[in-house]
């Protein structure tokens, strides 16, 4: 519900090939930052919402790693998995608590340690030919080369994507991929499933992010500069959309049904949107979402990139913190690490990627086959 | 070292119908009694009206092909030598999309909208599988 909630405090791991660092040690550094940044006694914390896909090796499927890590006992915390919709549903998760009237001031961190988990593995069917094909470059794929049959584009569009979004995590120094690519670099990468190759792809990340969410008219207690929830949504479709008929294999409906929850409850429409941190697993899910969350007509995605609209100078600029494409995608740190940058770029401390007089910042994530999507529109106060 | 085998699918209380059409060179899905809905994947519910009555029918075979992919690295290391390789979606004559591989067209001939037909490749004495290839017959 529209401004009952603010952040207060955010935090955020370095992203990247984290090998020397455990998964509790993430959780805490993420957690700490996000502590001062509040100015807050961790014994303030009254629920923790703990946004993982594969939680800590001690943690187990529940949200223990989280308690062990910060030694946060006595509390209820909650683990959220959802998907790629991990971290921004761990959020959402958080507001319900706050506007129950159940808390006063709740933790909601996304961590994720992916690259020592040898997480690729074997695929989960055992089908002959789902198994060929069933990546997640293999089911977005799918989808794009529909897309870019139906409306004519080809992957030079698909580059530029890659090409702005490396732009913007290489000034960023917590992002995980801190290079500039040109579209060349990009077009000539190896190909993982056409019609993306290797620099269509997000990286496999290890991270963590934290925020502190507190009764909107108990911010002022923290800080002059707290940042309220202005709405959210959470929607869930099919998890086999492929074979049904009636997809069209051109966007998300998901991110079409949690983007006009989140618009109604914020009493706003895409236009009114400042900035936002869109989800890019793969260069043309950006494309495609930034259509879904209502950025543009259908189709005309690529021509939205193409004209650096959706540069950090743009009048929508898309992912200033890097997106997936560049910052990494641990899976349950990524919604809470777009959260992150919202915050900051509406606290104009986006450093040398601040987007110019930012009103309202959107995170979105989508996870699966475009299964679930949640979105998350946060304001400046 | 040891051999990892391609998987190859096991048959359930769902599905059997559908691999033993194959393993007799006819690909026949479910249509729904009540409303008439033809499904892939086999179910044991109608996914458009939830009907349990259901009648395994004779399909075409006819199709076109709605999507695909060229797959340069394997997910699964028994297909690591087949690289690369296609994975299509077609879209069949009487209405459901079925994952599937194209065979005889090079993976860069293949278009959206191109007409395909079934064709069995028999595995071995239990298993065939439904694969398409570029369409001949009218």
């Amino acid at each position: 519900m529209k401004d009952q909630v603010a952040v207060i405090g955010v935090g955020c791991t370095k992203f990247g090939d984290l090998f020397e660092t455990s998964y509790e040690e993430l959780i805490c550094e993420a957690a700490f930052e996000a502590f001062a940044d509040a100015g807050i006694d961790p014994a303030e914390i009254q629920a923790a919402y703990l946004g993982t896909y594969m939680p800590g090796p001690s943690g187990g499927k529940a949200a223990v790693s989280l308690g062990d890590a910060l030694r946060l006992y006595d509390i209820p915390i909650t683990r959220v998995e959802n998907y790629c919709a991990t971290g921004t549903d761990a959020f959402r998760n958080g507001c319900l608590a706050i506007e129950s009237g159940a808390c006063d001031v709740v933790l909601v961190l996304g961590a994720e340690k992916l690259k020592d988990r040898g997480g690729r593995g074997l695929p989960r069917f055992g089908h002959p030919l789902l198994a060929k094909g069933n990546s997640a470059p293999g089911l977005f794929a799918l989808a794009a080369n529909r897309y870019m049959h139906t409306f004519g584009m080809g992957r030079e569009m698909l580059a530029k994507v890659a090409v702005k979004n490396h732009y913007n995590g290489a000034r960023n120094p917590k992002a995980h991929l801190r290079m500039e690519v040109t579209e060349e670099k990009v077009l000539k990468a190896p190909i993982i499933a056409s019609p993306f190759g290797l620099f269509d792809c997000c990286p496999t990340t290890d991270g963590a992010a934290a925020a502190i969410l507190c009764r909107a008219d108990l911010a002022k207690r923290f800080r002059s500069d707290y940042i309220p929830v202005k709405g959210y949504g959470l929607a869930v479709t099919t998890g086999r959309p492929f074979f049904d008929p009636t997809f069209d294999y051109l966007g998300f409906r998901s991110t079409q049904m949690a983007a006009r929850q989140a618009y109604k409850m914020a009493g706003a429409t895409p236009r009114d949107i400042s900035f936002a941190e869109v989800h890019d697993c793969f260069t043309w899910t950006e494309i495609s979402n930034t259509e879904d969350l209502g950025f543009c007509e259908k189709g005309q995605g690529g021509s939205l990139v193409a004209e650096g609209r959706t540069s950090l100078s743009g009048d929508i600029p898309i992912n200033p913190s890097g997106g997936l494409k560049s910052f990494g995608h641990p899976i349950g740190a990524s919604g809470v690490r777009m959260i992150y940058e919202c915050v900051k770029q509406l606290q104009g401390q986006g450093g040398e990627r601040q987007v110019k007089n930012p009103k309202l910042g959107l995170a979105h994530n989508v996870g699966g086959p475009g299964a679930v999507s949640c979105v998350i529109i946060l304001g400046n106060n | 070292m040891f051999a990892i085998e391609k998987p190859l699918p096991r048959a359930n209380e769902d599905t059997a119908p559908y691999w033993a059409a194959a393993h007799k060179g006819e690909l026949r899905l479910q249509r729904c009694d009540d409303c008439g809905h033809v499904r892939f994947p086999p179910s044991a519910l109608c996914p458009r009206c939830l009907s349990q009555h259901h009648e395994w029918v004779k399909l075409s075979g006819r199709a076109t092909v709605f999507s695909w992919i060229v797959v340069h690295q394997s997910q699964h290391p028994a297909f690591n030598g087949d690289t690369p390789y296609n994975v299509t979606i077609v879209e069949l004559e009487e209405g459901p999309r079925m994952h599937t591989h194209i065979v005889d067209c090079p993976n860069d001939q293949i278009r959206i909208g191109m007409p395909v037909e079934v064709v069995f490749d028999r595995v071995n004495d239990e298993v065939t599988l439904p694969k398409f290839r570029p369409a001949k017959s009218k």
